[in-house]
C-alpha cells in the first residue's frame, strides 16, 4: 500500500453550476464504495453536504450554498489498488467567484487555496453559457444609425461568458505565480461540463466545449498541455426543490449520475475525474 | 495605505508595479501616508495588476515584462472603421473563426477593453447591433492599447498590442507633425512595429470623396516619412462599397510613392453574397497577415575574427 500526501483540489465554479450537488453525490459514491475510490475512514466535516444529501435522499434538489460560506471537507480515500490519500474538497457560494472578478481584489484565503492546490477542477454549465450572435454571424439588412455613439459609450460593459471564464483562469494563473501563457508547472486542469443532461447533444465533451465556447477552448488548449474535458450529470435528471422524485427515493441518489468520458461514452463512476486528475498529478508532481 | 513615488505605479488602484504582492517588500515604497480615501482595501487582499480595460502607456511594462510585444498601429482618419476592424477581429476570435493551428489565442489582459469595442456589434435583447461608437479623444470608451497573446505553432507565445486611437489624432498629425493634439499619433508612429493604414471606401465613394482622398494622401505621406522601414498594410475598409477605379488608383499611387513596399487587403463586415460562414470579407486574412508581421531586427555585421571563442569575437583584427 502506498500512502500519498494530501491532494487539495481547487474546485472552481460560478453560482449554479452544481458544485454542492456534485460534492454530495461524490461523497455518496465514496461512502457506498461504488467507484474506483472509497472512503477510508471518516471525513472531517460533512456539514456542507449534509443538507444536500438529505434533499437528494428525499428526491429533491438542494438550496443554494450561502455566498460567504467556504468550508474545506477533508476526505481520507483509498482506491482499488489500496493507495490511500487525503482529498480536500471545498464547498462555497459561487458568488465568491463573481465578486473576485468584479472587485479584482483577491482575499488571502483564495490566494492560499490557489497556491496550494495540486489540481484545478473547473465546472462549467454550458447550458447557461453562450456566444452571442453579432453583425458578422447574423448581419442586419439595415444598420441602426444615428444615436449609435452615445448608447455604446455609456453602456456598462458586462463581459461575455467566455471573457469572464478566461479572465478567471488568468487571475488564477497569476496568483499561482505563473504568467498567462507560461505552460510549465501549472496545476493540471479538469473541465467538468456540468448538467450534461440539459444539453441533449451526443458530441464528446471537448467538441461540445469547442462548439459552444471556442475562445475559451482555444485559451485552455494553448495554456495547458493536456487539459481533461469531461461531461458531468451529477443528478442525471432535473430535480425539483419541492416535488420529490419517487425513483430517487426508492433507488437512492447514488444510483443516479454519470460522467461523460472524452470519447463520448458514459460511466456511472462519479469519482472518475478524481482518478484522472490524480493520475496526471502523479505523473507531473 | 502608503503612496508610491514611482510614476508608473498606481497603488492602490492596481498592485505594485514592481510586482511585490506586499508593499512592505517594495524598495521604492517610501512609507508616506496616502491622504485620499483608498483605505477600503483590506490588508490581506491583493489588487490585480491589470484592470481588463485598454492599456495605457504605463501599463505596457506589465505585458512587456515577459517579452516585448508586437505593437500594431491602426492608423486612419475619423470614421474609417479602425475600431470596427478591431471589434470584428475580437468577435471572430470569440467564435473560433480567426485562429489557425499556427496562431491560437492564449489570453488577453484587456478583455474588458475588447468587449467594450465589440459589444455594440453583438445582438442583445432589446437592442440592435451597430458599429462601435466614435473613439473619443477623452472620456467614454477611451483610446488605448488592446492586448492579445497567441500561442504560435503550439510553442512560442507572442504578445500583440493593437492601438485603438481616435482618427482625429491622425488627421491633426497628417497636417502638422507637431500638432499639440497629435501627441498620441506621434507616439504610435514612434513605437508601433507595423501599421495598418485604413482607407475608408464609404468616404472615398461618398459626396466628400475629394477631401477624403486628400486627407488619406496626406496621412500616407506623413506615415511614409515616419515609418522607418516598418511594414505598412493598406486596408480598404467597408470594401463592400464600390470605389471608382480612378480613386483607388489615386490613393494607391499616393501610398506607393511614400511606401513602395506596402501590402494591400480589402475588408468588410459584409460577406460576399454566396458566403454563409459569417466571417465577413478579408477580416481573417488581414488578422493572419498581421500576426505574421515580425519586428524589424538589427543585423550585426559579420565578424572577422578567426577564433570561435566568444570572448575574442568582437574587436579582433583579421
Amino acid at each position: 500500500m502506498t500512502t500519498m500526501s494530501a491532494e487539495s483540489m481547487l474546485l472552481i465554479g460560478e453560482s449554479g453550476v452544481g458544485k454542492t450537488h456534485y460534492g454530495a453525490q461524490l461523497l455518496k459514491r465514496l461512502l457506498n464504495t461504488n467507484g474506483h475510490f472509497r472512503m477510508n475512514g471518516a471525513a472531517t466535516n460533512l456539514e456542507p453536504f449534509e443538507a444536500t444529501m438529505e434533499c437528494l435522499n428525499d428526491g429533491r434538489s438542494a438550496a443554494h450554498t450561502p455566498t460567504p460560506s467556504y468550508i474545506d471537507s477533508v476526505w481520507p480515500i483509498i482506491d482499488s489498488g489500496c493507495d490511500t490519500f487525503t482529498l480536500v474538497w471545498p464547498d462555497y457560494g459561487g458568488e465568491q467567484i463573481k465578486t473576485l472578478l468584479s472587485t479584482r481584489r483577491v482575499p488571502s484565503a483564495w490566494r492560499a487555496r490557489v497556491a496550494t492546490a495540486s489540481a484545478w477542477m473547473l465546472m462549467l454549465r454550458l447550458h447557461q453559457l453562450r456566444v452571442s450572435d453579432d453583425l458578422l454571424s447574423k448581419p442586419l439588412a439595415t444598420l441602426a444609425e444615428g444615436e449609435a455613439g452615445e448608447k455604446s459609450a455609456d453602456k456598462l460593459i458586462q463581459p461575455s461568458d467566455q471573457a469572464r471564464m478566461i479572465e478567471l483562469l488568468q487571475i488564477l494563473l497569476y496568483l499561482r505565480g505563473n504568467g498567462v501563457g507560461e505552460a510549465a508547472n501549472i496545476p493540471q486542469l479538469c473541465l467538468l461540463l456540468s448538467c450534461w443532461d440539459e444539453l441533449g447533444q451526443p458530441e464528446p465533451p471537448q467538441a461540445m466545449l469547442r462548439r459552444q465556447l471556442p475562445m475559451l477552448s482555444d485559451f485552455i488548449t494553448s495554456n495547458w498541455k493536456s487539459p481533461i474535458v469531461l461531461g458531468l450529470s451529477a443528478l442525471e435528471r432535473p430535480l425539483d426543490k419541492i416535488v420529490p422524485d419517487e425513483e430517487y427515493i426508492t433507488r437512492g441518489p447514488e444510483q443516479f449520475g454519470y460522467i461523460v468520458l472524452p470519447d463520448g461514452t458514459t460511466t456511472p463512476d462519479l469519482t472518475f475525474p478524481l482518478a484522472v486528475l490524480l493520475e496526471h498529478t502523479e505523473q507531473n508532481p | 495605505m502608503k503612496e508610491c513615488p514611482l510614476d508608473t505605479c498606481f497603488v492602490p488602484d492596481t498592485t505594485c508595479a514592481l510586482g511585490h504582492l506586499s508593499l512592505k517588500d517594495c524598495s521604492k515604497w517610501t512609507g508616506q501616508e496616502k491622504s485620499d480615501t483608498a483605505q477600503t482595501e483590506s490588508d490581506d487582499e491583493i489588487v490585480l495588476p491589470w484592470s481588463g480595460s485598454a492599456l495605457g502607456r504605463t501599463d505596457i511594462g506589465f505585458v512587456g515584462g515577459r517579452r516585448a510585444p508586437t505593437m500594431i498601429g491602426v492608423v486612419g482618419p475619423e470614421n474609417a472603421g479602425k475600431t470596427s476592424l478591431l471589434a470584428a477581429w475580437y468577435l471572430l476570435i470569440g467564435r473560433g473563426a480567426a485562429v489557425s493551428k499556427r496562431h491560437v489565442v492564449a489570453g488577453s489582459f484587456t478583455l474588458t477593453g475588447w468587449e467594450a469595442v465589440a459589444r455594440s456589434m453583438q445582438w442583445a435583447p432589446g437592442t440592435l447591433p451597430e458599429f462601435p461608437a466614435h473613439t473619443s479623444t477623452r472620456g467614454g470608451r477611451g483610446q488605448g492599447l488592446l492586448h492579445l497573446a497567441f500561442r504560435e505553432d503550439g510553442d512560442r507565445l507572442r504578445d500583440y498590442l493593437f492601438t485603438d486611437a481616435p482618427g482625429l489624432w491622425f488627421q491633426k498629425w497628417a497636417i502638422n507633425e507637431q500638432a499639440p493634439d497629435a501627441k498620441g499619433a506621434r507616439w504610435i508612429a514612434e513605437n508601433a512595429d507595423a501599421f495598418v493604414l485604413t482607407a475608408d471606401c464609404a468616404a472615398l465613394a461618398g459626396t466628400d470623396r475629394g477631401s477624403a482622398r486628400s486627407a488619406l494622401q496626406l496621412l500616407a505621406r506623413r506615415l511614409g516619412a515616419n515609418r522607418r522601414c516598418r511594414p505598412v498594410t493598406l486596408v480598404w475598409t467597408k470594401s463592400d462599397i464600390p470605389v471608382a477605379d480612378s480613386m483607388q488608383a489615386a490613393v494607391r499611387d499616393a501610398v506607393r510613392s511614400q511606401i513602395p513596399d506596402f501590402e494591400e487587403l480589402k475588408v468588410s463586415v459584409q460577406a460576399p453574397p454566396d458566403d454563409t460562414a459569417g466571417f465577413g470579407t478579408g477580416l481573417t486574412d488581414l488578422l493572419k497577415h498581421t500576426l505574421q508581421i515580425r519586428r524589424l531586427t538589427q543585423v550585426l555585421p559579420p565578424s572577422r575574427a578567426k577564433t570561435d571563442d566568444p570572448l575574442f569575437l568582437f574587436g579582433a583584427r583579421s
